[in-house]
């Protein structure tokens, strides 16, 4: 099992996110360490979305236990989530 | 009686009851009426003529509550706005209704430029951040500064301007917004008789006490999330805020800790939690009652809510903006006997299935439901012409097409209108289409509901592009999310060639569903 390239991790889901969340519009940046609940990125459906984006590209299962601001709510959290989950795996 | 009254009354009768509960901050009775009205006493001063606007565009906080029964409690008209929506809806709303106090919190003031750019006949702007830096045209003050009571400034007993406890005023109280059919949204005049007297047959048969207390994740300047303030103050109850139910478990959480006897949710609230929560596998031994609203539910999801909350009673309920909203409530004893029924009226309220000639139908029959009592709105603002439409001789025609049983339980078959009800949110497909059709690459659009496990109704745009152009999905979408709010945005969009119609040239959207839905299979 390959270690995660943490950039490129970061990389692919602000792309799903700029693509899927704001259309391709990125005239409002977010920042990596941003609360997409504070900034109004994504809504409660948008999260579902996301969660199956991460459980495709990522071979990861996110437990409904999971689903916590702590693992889902920046690009940060994100990457570091993902991280932890791989780490489990292995 | 006011609306103002429901706060006063419960800060006499439980001064030191919790109102409201927010993160780690609340406000008990005494608090929140002293805080209210410090904020009348202010708008008071302004000299603005009686039943003046004041919008407030704020997300469900402590500061929410003070901005609503502050204006109420001035004898101004509260116009709650959406937070959700682009600044130019929201520039539309503030002109419509003549706005002459915005109360905005400070994470919207990106939407200021555009909105007093336009908006002259705003007079203040209050605000819980330091924000005059964007509005220098425009007289500030900090709502923290107003309410904070400093003791130079002793606000009058809010009691000394309550009204007659016996009579309900028939004065407008407030605006709340709601996509009409025609595109641009309609601003529906609801007066004091109509949200008291909803509110206290609501109390009445959910029959509410001061001991009860709610988990709100639905906005209040939605008429749902207004109600569950309502309600909850007008029995000397609390509301427990929580805007994260994008982490269900979070707010899961939340509902445990707080101890809330109820929650309330949305179809697509019930989807989430039941398929992406723990929520069947918690005690959750405080919470009473669940209340269900917002468009139908499959029954499906309800039979699965039971099975997931055995202990709790579940409400199922129907109403509109309109009707301020409560039609009728499923009683929980009667919800597995009469799956998929709205139910029986709710108290004082009369409810009629018609047909098109306005002939109360036979029960079983299939006609369009209509509504007459005290909760009827007084109409829509500024649009006599719409509210002809939907007020018959004081009956308020809905628009919905059901029927009835024989022991008198109501059943929603379809609407009659082309309103989508996508996650929650009313959404006009005309209003959707117009935007299309400014796109130049488009000939033709039409916009339907398809049903969605989540959403309840998910957005389908058919297109037709004009010869030689070329698009996809995710132009059209980027295109709409510049002029739409994000859940008006269609999910999918399709190129066809034509767009089927009928003899006069009208869109058959009938056929258009099935073509979609037969696509869908595939």
């Amino acid at each position: 099992m390959p270690t995660v390239d943490t950039d490129t991790t970061r990389k692919e889901i602000r792309e799903f996110i700029v693509e899927a969340f704001l259309f391709g519009d990125e005239s409002e940046p977010f920042e990596d360490g941003d609360s997409f609940m504070q900034q109004g990125v994504i809504d409660s459906t948008g999260v579902l979305e996301l969660v199956l984006f991460l459980e495709e590209n990522y071979s990861i299962k996110v437990d409904d236990e999971e689903m916590t601001p702590n693992n889902l709510d920046s690009l940060n959290n994100l990457v570091a989530f993902i991280q932890k989950k791989k780490q489990k795996k292995q | 009686m006011k609306i103002s009254d429901l706060l006063v009354n419960a800060a006499a009768a439980f001064p030191k009851d919790t109102a409201a509960v927010y993160l780690e901050r609340s406000l008990n009775y005494r608090e929140l009426d002293q805080a209210a009205s410090r904020l009348a006493a202010r708008l008071r001063r302004l000299d603005l003529e009686p039943g003046s606007r004041v919008a407030i565009l704020f997300e469900n906080c402590l500061e929410y509550l003070i901005g609503f029964f502050g204006v109420q409690a001035a004898g101004l008209v509260g116009v709650p706005l959406d937070t959700s929506l682009a600044s130019e809806n929201l520039n539309y709303m503030l002109a419509d209704c003549g706005a002459r106090v915005l109360i905005v919190q400070g994470k919207y003031r990106r939407h200021l430029s555009a909105i007093l750019g336009d908006n002259l006949s705003i007079q203040l702007l209050i605000s819980d951040k330091p924000i005059q830096a964007d509005c220098p045209s425009v007289p500030f003050e900090l709502l923290s500064d107003i309410v904070g009571g400093d003791g130079d400034e002793n606000p009058l007993p809010s009691d000394s301007f309550s009204s007659d406890l016996n009579t309900l005023s028939d004065e407008l109280a407030a605006i709340f917004y709601t996509s009409g059919s025609t595109g641009e949204p309609k601003g529906v005049m609801l007066s004091h008789r109509n949200l008291v007297s909803n509110t206290q047959a609501t109390v009445e048969y959910l029959k509410l006490t001061s001991d009860d207390s709610v988990l709100v994740i639905l906005p209040f300047y939605y008429i749902y999330g207004n109600s569950l303030l309502l309600t909850h103050v007008a029995c000397g109850g609390a509301v427990v805020i929580d805007n994260r139910f994008m982490y269900p478990e979070v707010v899961l959480d939340t509902l445990e800790e707080s101890k809330a006897t109820g929650f309330a949710g949305v179809p697509s609230t019930f989807m989430i939690a039941l398929n992406k929560s723990t929520i069947a596998r918690r005690p959750l031994k405080h919470l009473k009652y669940i209340t269900q609203a917002g468009g139908a539910m499959a029954p499906e999801v309800t039979r699965q809510l039971i099975a997931a909350c055995p202990n709790q009673k579940i409400w199922v309920m129907y109403g509109q903006t309109e009707a301020a909203p409560r039609v009728t409530y499923l009683p929980p004893d009667m919800l597995e006997k009469k799956l998929g029924s709205i139910g029986i009226p709710v108290p004082g309220v009369e409810v009629k299935i018609v047909d098109t000639s306005g002939k109360e139908v036979a029960s079983g029959e299939t006609g369009e439901i209509v509504v007459g009592g005290p909760n009827v709105m007084l109409g829509y603002w500024n649009q006599p012409d719409e509210t002809a439409e939907v007020i018959r001789d004081g009956w308020l025609v809905t628009g919905d097409l059901a029927r009835y049983d024989e022991d008198g339980y109501f059943y929603v078959v379809g609407r009659k209108r082309e309103i989508i009800k996508a996650a929650g949110h009313r959404v006009s497909a005309k209003e959707i289409e117009e935007r299309i059709l400014e796109y130049d690459k488009i000939a033709e659009a039409a916009v339907i509901g398809l049903p969605d496990e989540v959403f309840g109704e998910a957005i389908q745009a058919v297109v037709v592009l004009k010869s030689d152009c070329e698009s996809d999905e995710k132009e059209i979408q980027a295109w709409c999310q510049k002029r739409l709010a994000a859940f008006k945005v269609p999910k999918t969009v399709l190129f066809v060639d034509t767009l089927p119609k009928i003899q006069s040239g009208k869109i058959n959207k009938l056929k258009l569903k099935e073509l979609c839905q037969a696509g869908a299979q595939d």
